[in-house]
């Protein structure tokens, strides 16, 4: 690995690329990596971005990005980024672009795209071997409709359409796994309340080609049910609860860049939020509890197992 | 507003009308204007859609009145009675609109300005308006607000039954006073004002936007109802925190490390104050001083 220019939080870069004004939530996770991830990408990019809740980014004649956006429909953002990629490539090999005015192809979509419905396009492109970047700001189910359960919705949460006592039946999809399946250049998840951890893996992503994933956990105050003030501490009990594994994988190895020493109780993480207040109220629902629990010692009790490295 | 439209409505079918409510959202975000339609009739109503010519319409947020989005003059006539809630003189907000119909205004309770404080504004709304068009009985309002609020506990139910009450006399010098609406024809319907777009070249038609961060025209600082204040006394400048943090790039770090909140964008999610290690940032309720938000500042 290449030394990194974030050696502290210091080294995070202190202007911002991405306009202010979007019609995101307040407190929005989401919007809160990407403007993270943005400042380190840099103003030379093109971003294919698929239907969900940042389609209301740039809503014409409004945008906060400043380069080019493309918007495409929910399953063909990769898709997208092929033609686009494709496009550059020529517009290089004919000589009417320099090599320094080329543009990084980065996909942008949300979990209903990246763990449902743009999966097939998303596994072609990689099977292709695309130079691109796909960025997934991950808030666990359809956020711009109204939190319809999706692929990312995780065990027990309540959703628009598991209004049930014991909320979604079945579990979050491991895109992480099904992405570093394929073998690609670089698969990473983040979060915007380790901006630090963030920026080393962005860097980590643009010093590669081929097809590479930032997988973002977005904490959504709409659709988990939290106040907006609390995105970064909720971000950050994902991660010390152990919920969200901060981890990367690079030539089929993957290597987890911070292992909390002391997990705390998923109870923590799970109890300030609206969507799983049916498991606390009107009574404990602790064979759930214990479930969630038990998921997630299971995942860390392996990786301690192989020190920091995914079994 | 679409849980004060549904507990009207439901007033008025116990009432033994036919009833049509609805809800209409703009942008779907937190902060984003929504307003909500009743129609009521002893006919059957065939009107369908967005409401034209309203014979009342209740504006529950009076900073929204200045705002194109919001829509509240959105077919007004001499005939609208208007029902804002806000602390102002009906006077002074006939000079300030200069409309014709009848105004009338709903003072909050209490002196706390604070915004959040106003929970209750839904119900207070429908209670409002169901005195104001004379035609819903306090049964039948109880009754709804029972039905349509049947997710809350017993105390919340009994609080908003008690906000409803009181808006419901506080409006008695009113009652009745909502002119009923024309009954439209489906020939004296406006057509739509259509326009006819020829199919172009996608370089032509398609929305490009051929300027860079444009967004940073629209004032999200509107949907503020808290306002983060740093304290310079106290704060570190430990710059990336609260700036790295901020979900809308809303903080910037100036030449001497000092952050810089963009109070015309700020959306007021609190996450810097809630993460500022040395506590140098406060939090203050949002006090819309209506004639600044009339001039689209508010910072």
């Amino acid at each position: 690995m290449s030394e990194t220019r974030f050696k502290t939080v210091r080294n995070l870069p202190p202007d911002h690329l991405l306009g202010t004004g979007t019609a995101m939530c307040a407190g929005c996770g989401g919007l809160e990596a990407l403007h993270q991830i943005y400042d380190i990408l840099g103003e030379k990019t093109v971003f294919i971005n698929a239907a969900g809740c940042m389609t209301l980014l740039a809503v014409y004649p409004f945008t906060p990005f400043r380069g080019s956006w493309l918007y495409t429909a929910m399953a063909s953002a990769p898709a997208g980024a092929q033609g686009v990629r494709d496009a550059l490539d020529i517009l290089l090999e004919r000589g009417r672009m320099t090599a320094a005015e080329d543009l990084q192809t980065v996909v942008l979509t949300g979990d209903g795209a990246a763990y449902g419905m743009g999966l097939s396009a998303t596994s072609g492109a990689i099977e292709r071997g695309l130079d691109f970047l796909y960025i997934c700001y991950d808030n666990e189910g359809y956020g711009n409709t109204g939190q319809q359960t999706s692929g990312a919705t995780p065990h027990g949460a309540g959703t628009a359409t598991n209004k049930g006592a014991l909320g979604y039946p079945g579990d979050k999809k491991d895109l992480f796994a099904i992405w570093a399946a394929h073998r690609p250049a670089y698969v990473a998840t983040v979060i915007g309340a380790e901006p630090l951890d963030l920026a080393r893996k962005v860097e980590q992503a643009m010093q590669l080609t081929g097809p590479r994933l930032i997988l973002a956990l977005a904490p959504c105050p709409t659709g988990w049910g939290f106040d907006p003030d609390a995105t970064v501490q909720l971000g950050k009990l994902a991660v010390e609860t152990g919920v969200w594994p901060l981890k990367e994988s690079r030539g089929g190895k993957t290597m987890h860049t911070k292992v909390p020493k002391k997990r705390l109780p998923v109870e923590d993480y799970l109890k300030c939020q609206g969507r799983f207040a049916h498991l606390f109220v009107p009574e404990r629902k602790d064979s759930v509890l214990l479930e969630i629990q038990a998921k997630i010692d299971a995942y860390w009790g392996a990786v301690e197992c192989h020190g920091a490295v995914d079994p | 507003m679409k849980t004060a439209s549904r507990i009207l409505g439901t007033a008025f079918f116990l009432e033994g009308f036919e009833v049509q409510d609805a809800p209409r959202y703009g942008a779907e975000r937190r902060g984003a204007p929504i307003s909500a339609y009743v129609r009521a009739s002893h006919r059957e109503i065939k009107e369908r859609g967005i409401i034209r010519d309203p014979s009342l319409v209740i504006v529950a947020d009076e900073t929204l009145v200045p705002m194109p989005a919001a829509g509240v003059f959105l077919g007004l006539s001499a005939q609208t009675m208007l029902l804002i809630h806000s602390r102002e003189a009906p006077e002074v907000w006939r000079d300030r609109l200069n409309v014709e119909g009848p105004i009338r205004t709903l003072s909050p309770p209490g002196e706390d300005r604070d915004r959040l404080a106003w929970r209750h504004i839904g119900t207070v709304c429908a209670a409002a308006g169901a005195r104001l068009v004379g035609v819903v009985s306090r049964e039948a309002l109880a009754a709804s607000l029972k039905q349509e609020l049947a997710g809350l506990n017993a105390a919340s139910l009994e609080e908003n039954l008690d906000h409803a009450r009181w808006a419901y006399d506080l409006m008695e010098p009113g009652q009745g006073r909502v002119a009923p609406g024309r009954w439209l024809s489906a020939e004296a319907f406006p057509r739509p004002e259509w326009v006819d777009l020829q199919y172009e070249d996608a370089r032509v038609a398609a929305p490009a936007i051929h300027a860079a961060m444009t967004s940073e025209q629209v004032e999200t600082g509107l949907w503020r109802t808290r306002r983060p204040v740093i304290d310079p006394a106290h704060c570190k400048r430990c710059w990336w925190l609260c700036s790295t943090y901020c979900p809308d790039s809303a903080i910037r770090v100036d030449e001497s490390g000092r952050p810089q909140i963009d109070y015309a964008h700020c959306k007021g999610c609190m996450v810097c104050v809630a993460q500022c290690p040395n506590h140098a940032i406060d939090m203050i309720p949002e006090r819309v001083e209506p004639n600044a938000a009339m001039a689209g500042k508010d910072s």
